[in-house]
């Protein structure tokens, strides 16, 4: 009995550091994504002039999620519900987005900004908006690779380590 | 009507504006929003406040002031949330909505080598009511035909602005290509093809290119386009018989306009002037009316809250038709007094 629940510990142990490396590994890949998809959609502002529902339904359809779901998410309220303010609704999609992603908060705080000034100016202004916020993305790709670098092995043989303790500890 | 310039309002203003609209729909003329200034309404019997409760007053400190965000809302809703999308109207200064109402905005202009590229910080909207009056021109088609031709002279409308210069220009576009020509002889003359060069996007009040006004079932319009281009583009590509363009002005107007004349082309066009002494004033046209360009010229004027006026005159300065409230005693404003230097003669013999 007291080995099924070494095993245990120890199975559970090792996946939770699997997990965690596995975060740290996905994190840069998301953030390539988000970064794609800016240059999408500044490539629909600025070169089609194409409004914005329609923008970001297109941008949507080639995205990997949960990238896709958000942008699709505010693409239909706008449609829905277009009194809303884009700057509410970007917020709320992209809350839910990174609930379900690898994502931090500082790439939130640059993707929400975006979102106070998509839209409401001319192409010039956009580009500029949607460039800065790329530049802010791109910063945070760097640290993400860093952190992956440094922790993602770590995390994957700390797990089975600190499973193996517990069971040593145990007996 | 009321509902397409509703949904273009936020909530906060939704609920203010809602409950007033079967009161005034029918005397609306204008809604004013301005950021953190009383909300104003403009009825065909003068200007008029809201008060948050949606009641109307004549004092402004009752009235209503629209937040900032109010405004913002409401610019985000007539660009569909994509203002970059909108930079040919916003350097313009109107957008042009589904029903053809027109919203004319003032902010701060960007300016780029001294002259406006687009307008930011957006605090000031102007719903103006587009209401089409089908039939406007209809009494007056019989004394603008040329029977000879089996189509109708070239026509000068001269009023001032908010006179119903674009109303009758509309009215008359359709008329002429729907062929609803007066129960004469002309009865059975075909309809006509015609091209609108719709600059001010006010004649057919284009939505994503497709008017939004009837003008008829064979009529070409060319939205946004500068007049004396649009004239020599659709003369080139759309073939019509009969050209109308709203407000000419410029000289390259005036060429254009000789260039479709002597293409065979009927033109109607339209002039700010409270007659033809006031156009006479403006070089382009008078050259135009010096040459006697145009055989007809009618002048319109609408007293508030009363039917459309007014009469058609040939080159002689000959009176042809006239509403029955027209001033009978009204040359000076029309176009006789002092039509062209070459008519001054006909003076005389003006007015019945």
């Amino acid at each position: 009995m007291k080995l099924f629940g070494a095993v245990i510990v120890l199975l559970a142990a090792t996946l939770f550091g699997f997990i965690q490396a596995l975060q740290y590994a996905r994190r840069p890949r998301q953030i390539r994504e988000l970064l794609s998809v800016l240059q999408r959609l500044e490539t629909e502002i600025v070169y089609g002039s194409t409004p914005l529902p329609a923008a970001l339904a297109g941008v949507a359809a080639g995205a990997a999620e949960p990238i896709a779901s958000l942008l699709r998410t505010v693409a239909e309220g706008l449609v829905r519900r277009p009194e809303t303010p884009l700057r509410e609704m970007w917020r709320l999609a992209a809350e839910q987005a990174w609930r379900r992603s690898a994502l931090k908060l500082p790439e939130f705080e640059a993707f929400a900004r975006l979102g106070t000034t998509l839209g409401l100016s001319d192409r010039a202004d956009q580009a500029k908006h949607l460039r800065l916020a790329a530049a802010q993305l791109a910063a945070e790709q760097e640290t993400a690779r860093d952190e992956q670098k440094r922790y993602e092995t770590m995390w994957r043989s700390l797990g089975v380590l600190v499973g193996a303790l517990i069971v040593i500890l145990m007996y | 009507m009321p509902e397409a310039i509703v949904s273009f309002m936020p909530a906060t203003l939704q609920r203010i504006l809602r409950p007033l609209w079967p009161e005034i729909g029918a005397e609306l003329e204008e809604v004013r929003v301005r950021a953190e200034r009383p909300l104003e309404l403009r009825l065909a019997g003068g200007s008029r406040y809201v008060d948050a409760a949606g009641r109307m007053t004549a004092q402004p400190h009752e009235a209503y002031k629209p937040t900032r965000a109010d405004c913002a809302a409401v610019l985000e809703l007539l660009t569909n949330h994509s203002a970059y999308s909108y930079e040919a109207e916003l350097k313009l200064g109107y957008i042009t909505i589904p029903g053809g109402h027109r919203v004319g905005l003032a902010g701060r202009a960007v300016l780029e080598g001294g002259s406006v590229r687009l307008i930011r910080d957006i605090h000031c909207f102007n719903f103006r009511i587009a209401r089409e009056v089908v039939g406007a021109a209809k009494p007056y088609l019989p004394s603008l035909l040329d029977s000879g031709e089996r189509t109708v002279h070239h026509t000068l409308i001269v009023s001032p602005p908010q006179h119903g210069k674009t109303t009758f220009a509309r009215d008359l576009a359709r008329l002429l290509s729907a062929g609803e020509w007066p129960a004469t002889s002309s009865a059975a003359w075909p309809g006509l093809k015609v091209g609108v060069v719709d600059e001010r996007s006010e004649l057919a009040a284009c939505v994503q290119g497709v008017p939004r006004f009837d003008l008829g079932p064979r009529t070409d319009v060319f939205d946004g386009c500068p007049k004396a281009e649009g004239m020599m583009m659709l003369i080139r590509s759309m073939s019509p018989q009969v050209l109308v363009a709203d407000e000419l002005g410029r000289p390259e107007d005036a060429a254009a306009v000789r260039e479709a004349i002597h293409a065979g082309i009927r033109v109607v066009a339209t002039a700010h002037g409270t007659g033809a002494d006031d156009v006479r004033r403006r070089p382009a046209l008078r050259e135009l009316l010096g040459e006697g360009a145009f055989r007809r010229i009618v002048t319109l004027r609408r007293e508030p809250g009363k039917s459309l006026q007014g009469a058609v005159w040939d080159e002689q300065s000959r009176r042809l038709y006239a509403t029955a409230a027209w001033p009978a005693a009204a040359t000076a404003t029309g176009v006789p007094a002092a039509y062209a230097p070459a008519h001054a003669a006909a003076k005389g013999a003006a007015p019945p």
